[in-house]
């Protein structure tokens, strides 16, 4: 009987070891070795061009499959014309230019944080304020100072605009100073039910051909399912992290149409109460 | 329709779990068990309640709920006609273990609208096992208690033979009919019993002859069971179980239950001998799915149209038996493990809008593994005690990162684990030969549910909030003091129990004004937490009184109370509450008179939207008459069940939806070649 007993309670504890998960390695902490992979891969080319004068290619690219009215990260990839060589160490400045028959504006631009390339490429983006259209064509002038061959040469390149279903992009005349500020939501940008990063980018319109970075607002957000007519809880207001970037946390209850409240003040004064971004997952 | 129910009085015995056993001659009365199949009566109860459970009949139209909530502990609450929940002793949900025939099965509805027992019929049943807090706990962690539902077993009495029952009923309220069929065939070493059932209800009226809307239900249950012999002293069984509901109205609930399914499956090894010290002893390994699906396209006004499918699975195994030491010495035990996983989701729809689609209850997997062992010394023939023990390893985590995702929002979505400690002493001893002392000390613990630790926005009807869980809740820890006396004289008994329980940490919902609800129209969020402590409280009686050989009186009295550590009343206390029914019966023929009498209910929890609740009394009358036709026996039955068209409802009732008014039913059973 006690031989009968042990076999049957033994099983009993294999079944608790296997329904019991056993403490599996992450596979997601193994480092990814990035030297043979392709920088570009994932990524899509919008354009290339040479920069005259630097013998120089270069080559932009996009998370994205288009290039959308708001903020656009772009991808340099640089190669030396002479040698075929890929460029890590540059000078890049870009100019975006609307160019409208009658008038011309530039609009916020994030030039290369660095001269040497982040994995390969200089990562850098344009917050494009309207899309192309019939009455005006967007360019972008790159501008690159190759210290491999330490020449330097400029290159324009038409940019086609798409307006997406959903704007990214809004500007505001703010009651504390009457100055415009141009918002660019940048997260989330594959929102989920739960937890994601938000952020977003002010800048202030200071003429046609300036659009600094502003830091001197806070941000109140309020996310809202208008259908529903209900919040989300422990959201984070987006704080000034740097260059016009201001990040927090907005959680999502549930996929749907969710519509991001936005408050600007300047100290105590009042910016903006009208702002929001609508997000649909 | 709680009241529909013949002969559950004499069914409803205060009988010992251990009764059975020859060497116990004292009764505990920490368990009961309700017969629900005649055949196995004879064979198992030796004690002086025999003679009132040999004449039992019981009434297959009744559902395991009506039958439960005779007792005296048990309290059901209604949120319509259907999936009523049973509690004892206050305790409910998570805290009270409920089982089928020994198997863990969770239901699949975050709105507790499918307790486990609507998967069972009666006429599947032998029957019904309900434990208070003291011993609840054996079969698994539990403050509460445990109600076990014991499955039939084919039965070997009648060789290459079909035999079996057909039952058949129809109820005037809800114009409902109710058609049940078993059937058993032994052959040598092997037998087979198959049962079907269907129940039809459509809406039923109210004692103010309205219509109570969304009250109907239609279901079909069918089993199976099958055992073979390997010898004279062990057999294997192999259960299925299918239990199939549809267009099921919840009238309190702003939505119904599309369809409700559960497949049942386990396989055991079950072995009796009375020579060996260990003289009976099952394994079993099991598993069940439980499917459930809302359903709101009948609603009218719906501010905007759901879908709410839920799933759980469990699968398990346990041994468990029963030993004796020596002539005084007994011992139970049981080793067990299960996994459980859960999910729901809600899926509302609004033209124009993408789908807005959340996990309700985010998948989830609790797993459970266990032991616990009684034993109990006969001192001598007045004195004896019991002790009984159980530790459980308890581990609940989030198993996809979308669920991660979702519980993120409100914080920790790290494994929780938590080990789990369970004892009781009780002590019975007689101190006259008529007069008997019954009392018990335990303490147990249990772990937050998963609505409790991961609900997201579950809406609760009753108090219109929505509730959202908190993963690192603590466990419920409870202390609890339980004394009985029992009186019995020739056929007669009276029985008082007081009992008290303190649970610290009990866990409650919380207003969080800060976060705003998700449910259109709804109160606002509340928060599952722990508050210091809860104090539940209360008095039963039950008296069985043979005033002639063939007239008898059974009467219950039940109280309840429950405050939380504000010294606040906390919800769905049941009021003080007297069911005595009166019945007469010569051969052949039985006739009854029952009243049902609850006092108005005036201590209630205001913070929970509770109101008030109106004293009600019931009169029920029923008839039943046996013969036997081309020598197979066959049994006719009617009554009235609320005979003066009371329109009331109960205080346990969500949204104070009325109970059915007057009931007349009709049924026939006819057993074929016993």
């Amino acid at each position: 009987m006690k031989k009968l007993i042990i076999t049957l309670v033994l099983p009993i504890f294999l079944f608790a070891l296997i329904i019991t998960p056993s403490c599996k390695k992450n596979n997601g902490d193994e480092p990814i070795i990035v030297d043979d992979i392709d920088p570009t891969a994932g990524l899509t080319k919008q354009h290339e061009g040479y920069a005259i004068g630097a013998a120089t290619k270069i080559a932009v690219y996009t998370k994205s499959a288009t290039i959308t009215t708001g903020y656009n990260k772009f991808y340099l990839s640089l190669t030396d014309s002479v040698t075929g060589k890929r460029v890590e160490d540059a000078h890049i400045m870009l100019m975006p230019m609307m160019d409208m028959g009658a008038m011309q504006h530039t609009s916020p631009t994030e030039n290369p944080a660095s001269e040497m390339a982040v994995n390969k490429l200089f990562p850098c983006a344009v917050v494009f304020m309207m899309p192309t259209s019939a009455s005006g064509t967007w360019t972008v002038e790159y501008t690159v100072h190759n210290h491999v061959s330490n020449k330097e040469g400029k290159i324009k390149m038409l940019v086609n605009v798409i307006e997406p279903t959903i704007s990214k992009q809004k500007m505001f005349t703010a009651l504390h100073n009457g100055e415009k500020y141009l918002v660019s939501l940048i997260d989330p940008s594959t929102p989920k039910v739960g937890i994601n990063d938000m952020e977003i980018a002010i800048f202030k319109r200071a003429s046609m051909m300036s659009f600094p970075a502003d830091s001197s607002l806070s941000v109140v957000l309020t996310p809202e399912m208008p259908s529903m007519g209900h919040g989300s809880p422990n959201n984070v207001n987006p704080a000034h992290v740097g260059k016009g970037h201001y990040k927090g946390k907005v959680n999502f209850t549930m996929t749907g149409m969710w519509k991001l409240n936005l408050d600007y003040k300047s100290g105590a004064a009042v910016a903006d109460t009208t702002q929001f971004f609508d997000v649909q997952f | 329709m709680k009241s529909f129910l013949f002969s559950c009085f004499s069914i409803l015995l205060v009988i010992s779990v251990n009764a059975q056993e020859p060497i116990n001659t004292i009764e505990n009365d920490s368990s009961k068990i309700i017969l629900l199949q005649n055949v196995d009566v004879k064979a198992t109860i030796k004690t002086p309640t025999q003679q009132l459970i040999n004449f039992c009949k019981y009434n297959n139209i009744a559902t395991v709920e009506e039958i439960l909530a005779r007792l005296p502990e048990v309290s059901m609450i209604h949120r319509g006609a259907y999936g009523i929940e049973p509690t004892i002793r206050y305790f409910n949900a998570g805290q009270i273990n409920m089982q089928i025939d020994g198997m863990k099965i969770h239901g699949a509805c975050t709105d507790k609208m499918d307790p486990a027992t609507i998967y069972i019929e009666p006429i599947n049943l032998e029957n019904v096992q309900v434990q208070n807090a003291n011993q609840g706990f054996l079969n698994g962690s539990s403050i509460g208690g445990t109600i076990n539902m014991k499955l039939a077993d084919a039965n070997y009495l009648y060789n290459n033979k079909i035999t079996g029952a057909i039952n058949s009923g129809y109820q005037t309220s809800a114009k409902s009919f109710y058609e049940s069929l078993r059937l058993n065939y032994a052959l040598q070493n092997w037998a087979i019993a198959a049962s079907g059932t269907y129940r039809k209800n459509h809406n039923y009226k109210s004692g103010s002859g309205k219509e109570v809307l969304f009250s109907q239900y239609e279901k079909t249950n069918f089993s199976i069971t099958t055992s073979y012999k390997i010898n004279q002293k062990s057999k294997i069984k192999l259960d299925i179980l299918a239990d199939d509901g549809w267009n099921i109205g919840y009238a309190a609930l702003p939505m119904d239950v599309g369809k409700a399914t559960a497949k049942i499956i386990s396989l055991s090894l079950l072995s009796n001998n009375n020579l060996k010290r260990i003289y009976n002893w099952q394994a079993k390994i099991y598993t069940n799915k439980v499917i459930h699906f809302m359903d709101d396209t009948k609603r009218p006004n719906i501010p905007i149209h759901m879908d709410m499918p839920g799933v759980s699975k469990t699968s398990g195994i346990f041994i468990e038996g029963n030993g004796k030491i020596n002539k005084k010495q007994k011992i139970t035990f049981r080793v067990d493990a299960a996994s459980t996983f859960l999910q729901a989701s809600m899926t509302m729809y609004q033209t124009g809008q993408p789908p807005m689609y959340m996990l309700t209850w985010p998948d989830n997997k609790k797993n459970q593994i266990g032991a616990s062992l009684s034993w109990a010394l006969q001192v001598d023939s007045t004195l004896k005690v019991s002790i009984a023990s159980r530790a459980d390893f308890v581990k609940a985590n989030l198993v996809t990162n979308d669920a991660k995702n979702h519980v993120s929002i409100f914080g920790d979505t790290t494994i929780q684990k938590d080990f789990l400690k369970n004892a009781s002493v009780s002590i019975s001893k007689k101190i006259f030969n008529k007069l008997q002392l019954n009392t018990a000390l335990s303490y147990s613990e249990r772990t937050p549910t998963a609505t409790e630790m991961y609900g997201f926005y579950l809406f609760n009807a009753s108090d219109g909030y929505d509730y959202i869980g908190k993963t690192n809740l603590l466990s419920e820890k409870s202390l609890q003091f339980d004394l009985s006396t029992l009186y019995k004289w020739k056929q007669n008994k009276i029985q008082i129990n007081y009992y008290f329980s303190k649970v610290n940490n009990f866990i409650v919902g919380k207003i969080n004004s800060l976060f705003s609800s998700m449910t259109i129209g709804a109160n606002g969020v509340k928060n599952f937490s722990n508050i210091s402590f809860a104090k539940i409280w209360g008095l039963e009686a039950t008296s069985f009184v043979n005033l002639s050989p063939k007239f008898i009186t059974v009467s219950t009295f039940r109280y309840t109370n429950a405050k939380d550590n504000n010294n606040m009343h906390l919800p769905f206390v049941s009021p003080l509450k007297n069911t005595t029914t009166l019945r007469y019966q010569p051969n052949h023929f039985f006739a009854q008179l029952e009243t049902e009498i609850a006092a108005s209910q005036n201590t209630i929890s205001k913070n929970y939207g509770e109101d008030a609740t109106a004293s009600y009394f019931l009169l029920h009358s029923r008839i039943g008459y046996n013969t036997k036709l081309y020598k197979n026996n066959i049994e006719l039955q009617a009554g009235v069940e609320n005979i003066f068209n009371k329109n009331y409802h109960d205080h346990l009732d969500w949204g104070n939806i009325p109970r059915m008014g007057r009931n007349i039913y009709l049924q026939l059973k006819f057993y074929f070649n016993n």
